[in-house]
């Protein structure tokens, strides 16, 4: 059929029009499917991401005693190998926070996290005790309770020493360290805080001895006169006290002139300290009786607990338990829970060699219930060996900001963590000049003042770190107190640049007085990355103390690491 | 844009879009087209710690074996759980979601469960009669394992062992020197469950009544009896640490040794589950004495019969139950030191740990004794309450 031009023009303007048509709907077509598929997209990525979040989530947060970090960090690490999962497939999260056993219990109460692993189960009745305070007779808060490694407390002391007191012929009890810690003023020993169990276990072995008992202590044996008298008098021969007996251990190893004839810990640290040192501890199990640090995993029941976290805490416990992890924790030097694995197996740690005994102790003292326990505690701050400290800050122009503002609140926290109102601080501030802010005095005169004077610091002004450290040094050797703790905590974030007193003669000053005078312990905190921290070392070195590096983040956690001291 | 890349195109946003829908409707929770699986019945077990292991191994094969009920698999799951614990968490209504079955430590539990129950729910819980009553599923006794030097030192002195003489040993001011043991013993250290995580410990207790009153029948005015609670508070003196002790007595025995408890009355098949790790680990074995008044935990399968409870998940829970009593798992439980119910299986099975221990005093046949009667709540309650004033605030 032919077609008229018109008719040729009007179809072919036809089939134009169609094939626009056509193409205007494949585009609304393929517009509508690019929007629903984008709409899908959209509300697939919302749908997804409240599950990519939950991922985050740690399934168990577990509250765990710092001491432990090495073995539980290590387990932890093989747990996470296994690529745990929960039966709705999820992947197991566990998240351990360091936090002292002492301060668990509140971090328990509040909810924070959902397990806890102290050093000893000595803690766990504080927790059930706070629990019950808080939410009523609710029933424990300690639900279900694993171990999986252990080992008992005990009185690490060079061999000489030992031997001195007649090791191994003859069982050495807590009162043969006293007596000789009275007796030789020579003898250095130490036990940390009541903080953890190894200082709270020598400081109820004080209290009994005290009170002339092995078992039955009671309020009344421990706040009798008699007996915390005794305790001071034991406490003042304590040359310091520490943040754990880890760090005491590590002190130890690194040498310098802190050098300790005994002081208390876990069998496992001289295991610990036995195969990195030639100079060789023993593990002395006293003779009256010690405590054993169980570890015990414990799950909090608290209310609304998921059942994920339930799951995680059966799946972390099981694997505690299991062979690889058991085989972990002897190689570490602990004992392990499962009693089918020989203490004297091949490649065991636990040996002679390594001083100590794997049939020991053979007793333990009676641990007295909660409330005797915090009363022991309590008291203990009072019959401590008391200190004097002397807080040296820098106000310079460059502390100026965010720096003075978590100097400030650094400084705050050290003065709560010392308990005791007996115990003596000072302030002085250092830019270009020096000032004694507040005098040294007990806390119970002016603990208020220092808390005014912190918050009114301000920096500027040039560094004059020496003139600084030699005023506070002045200070407590013109008070001449022998019977305290001497210490003078410097913190700088900055290079000296104005002090009349140059350094080598600051070292011979302390020196000399360290050595003639009162022997004064300086611990200096390097502020930042322009700290000059040779300075600071050469100043610590030579006084027995310690250089610890901050920032913004964690200078309020060094300060009261610090606190521990005294 | 030609019509062909059009299509192309368009086709390409179809395969995104039909992607995308399903991605979001299985992100939304919905299932992926597969066809739908018979629903599974689950049994959830809240078992008492002795029996825990044995049971938890029993339900894993029983799993694995892939029973049914009415068509539908039967999944088993056991959760651990002292018996008081479970009482008191029943009777708060605090389970969540609630067991299935409850195998308590013993019978009395579960009646005092229904007590508190009746008041709340109108009726028993648990039944004690029919087809879903409670029936114990194996047996265990308390004896005396005290260390083996230790208990020869105290035969030596008090020719027998038995609550008076460990209460005499206890009270000894001079430690195991004055008994006639060495002094790096220290003093004589008993150990007892603390009863609030372990009912071994309540039953300790009224054990040690019933010696001290040479009855098997305690109540309240017995256990409220000043001299009687002077005499127990002596005892309990001689315990080094109720704080550490877990809900695991025997296995803290065997694992901190004689440091921390020359010995205890504590329930056999404990005792049994650890001679070996002690003798492993302490180079010393225990020696099992059995006491004249003898308590006896009986492990009652109990199914909770609310409506939370369906027909089919009672009954799946009755065909774990038999299971639990054929012959094969009842062997099981005696390789664990539990005595069976079941009387087509004997204590004398090779590597059993009745035979396996003879020598240490594990008798198969319990001599003629006393059975000590379950005390009703008052006096539980009393006791504990005495417990928790004068032992643990000591």
């Amino acid at each position: 059929m032919k077609l008229s031009p018109g008719q040729r023009r009007r179809t072919s303007q036809a089939s134009r029009i169609a094939e626009r048509r056509r193409l205007v709907a494949m585009t609304g077509a393929a517009a509508a499917l690019a929007v629903l598929a984008g709409a899908c997209i959209v509300i697939a990525l919302a749908v997804r991401r409240p599950a990519a979040s939950s991922a985050a989530q740690p399934s168990l947060r577990v509250a765990y005693s710092p001491e432990s970090q090495a073995l539980l960090g290590e387990l932890l690490a093989e747990f996470n190998k296994t690529h745990p999962k929960s039966s709705s497939g999820k992947a197991i999260q566990i998240e351990l926070v360091p936090t002292w056993p002492d301060q668990m219990a509140r971090s328990a109460v509040a909810g924070e996290v959902q397990a806890v692993c102290p050093d000893s189960s000595i803690w766990l009745g504080d927790i059930d005790a706070a629990w019950s305070e808080q939410a009523g007779n609710t029933g424990p808060l300690v639900g279900e309770t694993v171990r999986f490694a252990i080992s008992p407390v005990v009185i690490a002391m060079r061999q000489e020493v030992a031997g001195s007191l007649g090791y191994p012929g003859k069982r050495i009890g807590w009162t043969d360290i006293i007596d000789r810690a009275r007796s030789d003023s020579q003898f250095s020993w130490s036990h940390p805080s009541t903080s953890s169990a190894s200082g709270l276990l020598a400081t109820l072995a004080e209290f009994y001895a005290g009170a002339g008992k092995t078992r039955g202590l009671t309020v009344e044996d421990a706040t009798a006169e008699a007996t915390l008298k005794y305790v001071a008098a034991v406490e003042a021969t304590v040359k310091h006290y520490g943040e754990g007996e880890l760090a005491t251990v590590e002190q130890q190893l690194a040498g310098g002139d802190q050098r300790l004839d005994a002081f208390v810990v876990q069998e496992q640290l001289v295991v610990y300290y036995n195969s990195r040192s030639e100079d060789k501890l023993v593990a002395v199990y006293p003779a009256e009786g010690t405590l054993w640090e169980d570890h015990p995993l414990a799950l909090l029941e608290l209310p609304g607990l998921s059942p994920e976290a339930r799951e995680a805490f059966a799946a972390f416990a099981a694997f505690l338990k299991g062979d690889q992890a058991q085989a972990i924790v002897l190689h570490q030097g602990y004992r392990p829970a499962d009693l089918s694995i020989p203490l004297d197996s091949q490649g065991s740690p636990l040996v002679a060699a390594n001083g100590v005994d794997p049939r020991q102790p053979e007793t333990v003292l009676q641990v007295p219930s909660s409330a005797v326990i915090n009363v022991v505690r309590d008291v203990w701050w009072y019959t401590k060996r008391h200190t004097n400290v002397i807080l040296v800050a820098d106000t310079s122009g460059s502390m100026d900001g965010s720096k003075l503002e978590a100097a400030r609140q650094a400084l705050a926290a050290f003065l709560d963590s010392i308990k005791g109102d007996q115990e003596r601080v000072g302030l002085v501030e250092f830019s270009t000049s020096i000032v004694r802010v507040i005098p040294l005095a007990e806390l119970s005169q002016n603990r208020q003042a220092l808390q005014v004077a912190i918050q009114d610091m301000e920096a500027g002004g040039d560094t004059a770190l020496l003139d600084a450290v030699s005023n506070a040094y002045s200070q407590l050797q013109e008070l001449g107190d022998q019977e305290r703790i001497n210490a003078i905590v410097v913190m700088t974030d900055g290079r000296e640049n104005a002090s009349r007193t140059r350094l080598s003669q600051l070292v011979t000053r302390i020196k000399d007085g360290n050595s003639r005078g009162v022997p004064i312990v300086i611990f200096c905190i390097a502020y930042g990355h322009d700290a000059d921290r040779n300075v600071l070392s050469t100043i610590a070195k030579a006084s027995g103390g310690q250089v610890r590096g901050g920032d913004v983040g964690s200078i309020q956690d060094l300060y009261k690491i610090i606190s521990t001291y005294f | 844009m030609n019509r062909t890349r059009l299509v192309f195109v368009a086709v390409i946003l179809l395969a995104i879009g039909i992607v995308g829908a399903s991605y979001a409707l299985r992100g939304a929770g919905g299932q992926p087209l597969e066809p739908q699986k018979q629903q599974k019945i689950e049994v959830r077990v809240a078992c008492a710690l002795p029996v825990e292991p044995w049971v938890r191994q029993a339900a894993d094969k029983f799993n694995a074996e892939g029973h049914k009920q009415d068509g539908a698999p039967i999944t088993v799951q056991v959760i651990a759980v002292d018996g008081l614990t479970a009482r008191s968490r029943f009777e708060r209504g605090d389970f969540d979601p609630l067991p299935t079955v409850w195998i308590p430590d013993s019978r009395y539990l579960v009646e005092l469960a229904n007590l508190t129950l009746r008041q709340k729910q109108g009726r028993d819980v648990f039944l004690t009669d029919g087809e879903y009553r409670a029936r114990p599923i194996a047996v265990s006794l308390f004896a005396w394992g005290i260390y083996s030097s230790r208990a020869k030192v105290l035969q030596a002195k008090y020719g027998t062992i038995n609550w008076r003489t460990i209460h005499d040993a206890a009270i000894a001011k001079g430690g195991w020197p004055e008994l006639g043991g060495q002094a790096s013993w220290g003093y004589f250290k008993l150990v007892v469950p603390n009863p609030r995580r372990n009912v071994g410990g309540l039953a300790a207790m009224v054990a040690a009544a019933g010696e001290y009153y040479g009855k098997t029948r305690i109540g309240v005015d017995d256990v409220t009896n000043p001299q009687f609670q002077a005499w127990l508070g002596e005892l309990m003196g001689a315990v080094t640490d109720f704080s550490s002790l877990s809900a695991y007595s025997a296995e803290d025995l065997a694992l901190f040794g004689y440091s921390m408890g020359d010995g205890g009355q504590l329930l056999e098949s404990d005792l049994l589950t650890h001679m070996a790790g002690i003798q492993a680990r302490w180079q010393e074995p225990m020696l099992i004495i059995y006491p004249d008044y003898i308590t006896w935990f009986d492990f009652p399968f109990t199914i909770w019969m609310g409506p939370e409870t369906t027909a089919a998940e009672k009954n799946a829970a009755l065909q774990f139950e038999q299971y639990l009593l054929t012959p094969d798992v009842q062997r099981q439980a005696v390789m664990q030191g539990l005595r069976p119910v079941n009387s087509d299986v004997s204590l004398d099975l090779p590597d059993s740990p009745f035979t396996k221990w003879k020598d240490q005093g594990i008798l198969q046949v319990v001599p003629r004794s006393s059975a000590m009667r379950s005390p009703d709540r008052d006096t539980l309650d009393a006791l504990l309450r005495w417990f928790d004033l004068n032992v643990m605030q000591r």
